[in-house]
């Protein structure tokens, strides 16, 4: 017998109640995927993503032009004495990111780039979070190699909480992409002397830019 | 794992005298017990949530053989990969078959405890994998060539200085002393190794069985990038960590960060699902699962089943007055304080680990905290029962106590013992009414002095009352 | 009401003074108090070895002995503990004496939990004047709910202040059997505990649980400190503190 029979015999043997086929019980609780115990509703979506998105070390930044958002980030860039070069998802590539004097180029993250500047599935109020979706047009090293990571997110799709955007994304798309990421500031570690130091593997900052989605 | 927790007793007087270890133990009291009680109040009805969080994980165990089974279907239909292991060696086998099938030469790890229980390094090492922790505590310790003391803070048992030392010798670079200097060189070391590893080994928090995921929290972006960049990923965990759905999994991340680290989210969660299509620019080519059994079926339906609703969050020995004083590496093998004294003797042998269910005063601070409601006492309580009846009890203990029980159960006799006991040891305490040695207790009087009783019971005294 | 007076193996052995302490409160709040003359100890530490037969034999025992009573009371958060929690859980396979041990076991009280919600004493005979500082032992704490009680008793007393330890709530390192088997660990514990009491600079050390008490005054004794008095809650609060 197989380590996968031996395994399953065992439990199956120490459960006295088990069915031979999943129970009704079992195939009701995953149609229906209930969700627990939830805080209570924000008042202000916006203002409770923002709280906590900084609470969190994210930088925030906000426009109602999209156009300008290469204007902010260099603005940023340059203020921090960082580089102007990076990477940028192909939805984002014809933003105008020369004339603001910044080197992007629309290709997933290499190990040398600085900068990666992705947009956002949606974003968790609750806790200050982004949710990114691995797939060929949202590449996942752009938000993870670069020192910098740049998130352009449409306000209108923060939701409440982390059910929320689980049904945004079954409403959306037929099953989970290869990756959900939840992004929620910059990379940290506290295992020296438990003391929170950002900037580990992944990007030092997060520039969250808050900006109207393209073609509005 | 090598399980030394026959070591317990003195292992507890070499801990108590390691001064740096008990500097390192305090700041964990304050940044885990303090960040914990800071953000556990975000959670709008905790005890609410912590029964809903109980009631997922029994779901599942409850039922265990079908969730595993409708997990495995999912994971397979998206193109994963899923193992059945029974025992930390064949886990081992397992991945170092996949590595030789896959032209593996080096691997790069974020932090899996089930991995400690294999001992998956060492057997990878001596197949010839080079592995690389990447996880800062577990690089550390992978240094220092020690285990983790804590299952989520690997490394608290070092302080700054002497991690300082460690990158000066190993690194062969000028020493740093600041702690983000200290963290910028680590990362410098190990980003080529997420860049160049073939194969990445992960844990997994959860296993959802809806979507046939695995689940993965961290705070330091290795878990990302050992899971995105090598063409195989390898995810090990144990058989209980099936969680029916996204939404049962969301209640269980609402209390794991706050509980574990005082976070109300870790920087990262991460849902893996199947491998990376022809048009994805990232992801792994080969995604396998590895299920491991170990000895956790021996507890479903059993009355220590409630043990395997852990999900690991470390609030039981970060809340435990044992652990604070002793820290992690006195209990011997890869899980300590209150759920490692009852996991060790389960999962690696109760005669391996005496001591364990036996070092604990019940005082029931591990229970309050537990976000799924494990009755840790009770469960410790068991196995001591389980010891008595495996005969594992000293003779004097048993004597001892059979003696009390019988004298309890005799009215006459227990109240004539007690009398000649307190005047005894009235005569003893002397002039300062205090007993500075007592026979057979020198566990007692070696620290502290037994104050010595009146010299009348109780029941004398208020007979001689009522009579006048 | 008529209560069974519980007074606990270590109180009868060890501090008779607490056992009349109590009698005092309670018949200060109007009860009538029996003491059945035959009641040894509940089983506490055979139970906590492992012994549960040893448990069950102590249990039937003492339902025996105290089932006819309006409310059983202990001087004892530990006791109290396992007989209200623990004592149920032992008889869940036989229904019959389930329903009895369960019902005098929801009328079984710690000391100043029966006192704040039953009897309600608010004149407290005690005469008490000074700081003192209160240890909140274990059982009494998570498996009984007592906190609020000692203090509100206490609170009503002019001459008493308290001053409250950092970390009132950690254990002290009795644990029964524990404090022998484990000694150096324990040790290690109740110094952790004197050192928080002493920066109180209470002149007093109160609470609910002898076994604590013993604990504690042994390393404080041990550790050259003569002078912190170390009192159960009920020797304050009846005024027989001056004996102790």
């Amino acid at each position: 017998m197989s380590a996968r029979e031996n395994i399953l015999e065992r439990i199956r043997k120490a459960q006295a109640s088990a069915t031979a086929t999943p129970s009704a019980t079992l195939l009701s609780h995953l149609a229906q995927h209930p969700r627990g115990p939830l805080p209570p509703q924000p008042e202000n979506l916006l203002q409770c993503f923002k709280e906590r998105a900084l609470k969190l070390s994210s930088d925030i930044v906000e426009t109602a032009d999209i156009q300008e958002v290469p204007a902010l980030l260099a603005a940023y860039l340059i203020e921090r004495i960082l580089p102007v070069q990076g990477v940028c998802w192909p939805v984002l590539e014809n933003l105008p990111w020369p004339q603001a004097g910044l080197e992007i180029q629309s290709r997933p993250a290499k190990n040398q780039d600085m900068v990666g500047i992705t947009g956002a599935f949606c974003a968790i109020a609750e806790t200050g979070t982004l949710m990114m979706l691995s797939g060929p047009e949202t590449p996942a090293t752009t938000s993870l190699l670069p020192e910098t990571h740049v998130a352009i997110l449409d306000p209108a799709r923060i939701v409440a909480t982390m059910e929320d955007a689980w049904e945004l994304l079954r409403k959306e798309h037929k099953h989970p992409p290869r990756a959900v990421n939840f992004i929620s500031g910059p990379s940290r570690t506290a295992d020296i002397e438990q003391t929170v130091t950002l900037g580990a593997h992944g990007p030092y900052r997060v520039l969250l830019i808050l900006a109207p989605p393209l073609n509005t | 794992m090598h399980n030394t927790s026959l070591q317990f007793k003195k292992q507890v007087t070499i801990k108590l005298a390691d001064v740096r270890l008990q500097d390192a133990l305090s700041r964990l009291q304050s940044r885990f017990v303090g960040g914990r009680a800071a953000v556990i109040s975000e959670i709008h009805d905790l005890q609410e949530t912590r029964t809903a969080a109980a009631a997922i994980r029994d779901r599942v165990l409850n039922n265990l053989e079908h969730w595993l089974l409708h997990f495995e279907q999912q994971a397979t239909a998206r193109g994963a990969i899923v193992h059945w292991a029974e025992t930390g060696d064949d886990v081992n086998r397992i991945v170092t078959e996949i590595a030789a099938q896959h032209n593996v030469k080096t691997a790069a790890k974020s932090k899996s405890m089930v991995s400690e229980e294999c001992g998956l390094n060492d057997a990878l090492e001596q197949a010839g994998i080079s592995v690389m922790e990447t996880d800062l505590g577990e690089y550390i310790l992978q240094l220092a060539h020690e285990a983790p003391s804590h299952i989520v803070a690997p490394v608290v048992h070092k302080n700054k200085e002497e991690i300082a030392d460690l990158f000066a010798e190993k690194h062969n670079k000028p020493r740093k002393t600041d702690i983000a200097e200290l963290c910028r060189e680590a990362r410098e070391v190990l980003r080529p190794a997420f860049l160049n590893a073939d194969m990445g080994i992960s844990g997994a928090n959860f296993l959802i069985a809806e979507t046939g995921s695995a689940l993965i929290v961290t705070n330091e972006g290795n878990g990302r990038l050992v899971t995105t960049l090598p063409r195989v990923h390898v995810a090990i965990t144990g058989i209980e960590k099936v969680v029916p759905t996204l939404e049962d999994v969301t209640t269980l991340l609402r209390l794991l960060p706050r509980s574990a680290t005082g976070q109300s989210i870790t920087n990262y969660v991460s849902v893996l699902t199947g491998t990376k299509k022809p048009e994805d620019h990232d992801g792994p080519e080969h995604f396998h699962i590895i299920l491991l059994d170990n000895g956790r079926s021996k507890l479903v339906g059993s009355e220590m089943q409630e043990m395997l609703r852990c999900i690991r969050c470390g609030a039981c020995m970060n809340h435990c007055p044992v652990y604070q004083n002793i820290g992690g590496h006195a209990y011997g093998w890869v899980y300590p304080g209150p759920m490692g004294s009852i996991l060790t003797p389960m999962l690696s042998g109760i005669e391996k680990s005496p001591d364990l269910p036996n070092a604990s005063t019940f005082c029931g601070a591990c229970a309050v905290v537990c976000p799924v409601k494990i009755p840790l006492p009770d469960l410790l309580r068991r196995l001591r029962e389980k010891q008595m009846q495996l005969g594992m009890k000293s003779r004097q203990e048993t004597f001892m106590l059979r003696v009390w029980t019988w004298l309890a159960l005799h009215p006459k006799f227990y109240a004539l013992g007690n009398k000649i006991g307190v005047r005894i040891l009235q005569l003893m305490g002397g002039k300062d009414k205090l007993i500075h040695r007592l026979p057979g207790a020198g566990g007692w009087t070696n620290g502290r002095d037994f104050p010595a009783p009146a010299g009348k019971t109780f029941r004398e005294l208020y007979q001689q009352r009522k009579q006048s | 009401m008529r209560v069974g007076l519980f007074v606990t193996c270590l109180v009868d052995s060890m501090r008779p003074s607490i056992g009349f302490a109590t009698i005092n409160l309670l018949e200060a709040a109007g009860c009538e108090v029996t003491v059945p003359a035959q009641q040894t100890c509940c089983g506490q530490p055979g139970y906590n070895s492992g012994d549960r037969q040893a448990a069950i034999a102590l249990a039937k025992k003492f339902l025996d002995e105290f089932e006819a009573f309006d409310y059983v009371v202990l001087p004892s958060g530990s006791c109290a503990g396992m007989i209200r929690v623990h004592y149920p859980e032992l008889f869940r396979d036989d229904p019959a004496m389930l329903t009895r041990m369960s019902a005098v076991a929801q009328r079984t009280y710690e000391l100043t939990d029966f006192l704040t919600h039953i009897a309600k004493l608010d004149k407290i005979p005690g005469t008490f004047k000074g700081t003192l500082t209160y240890h909140d032992s274990c059982s009494g704490l998570r498996e009984l709910d007592v906190y609020k009680q000692p203090r509100a008793l206490l609170a009503k007393m002019d001459g008493v202040t308290l001053n409250e330890m950092v970390e009132s709530t950690t254990c002290c390192g009795f644990g029964g059997t524990f404090s022998v088997k484990y000694g150096e660990l324990s040790t290690r514990m109740a110094d952790n505990k004197c050192a928080h009491i002493t920066d109180t600079h209470a002149g007093a050390i109160v609470g609910g649980d002898l076994g604590c008490l013993l604990n504690i005054e042994g390393r404080l004794r041990r550790n050259g400190d003569h002078t912190t008095r170390v009192l159960h809650v009920a020797e304050v609060l009846s005024g027989m503190d001056k004996e102790a």
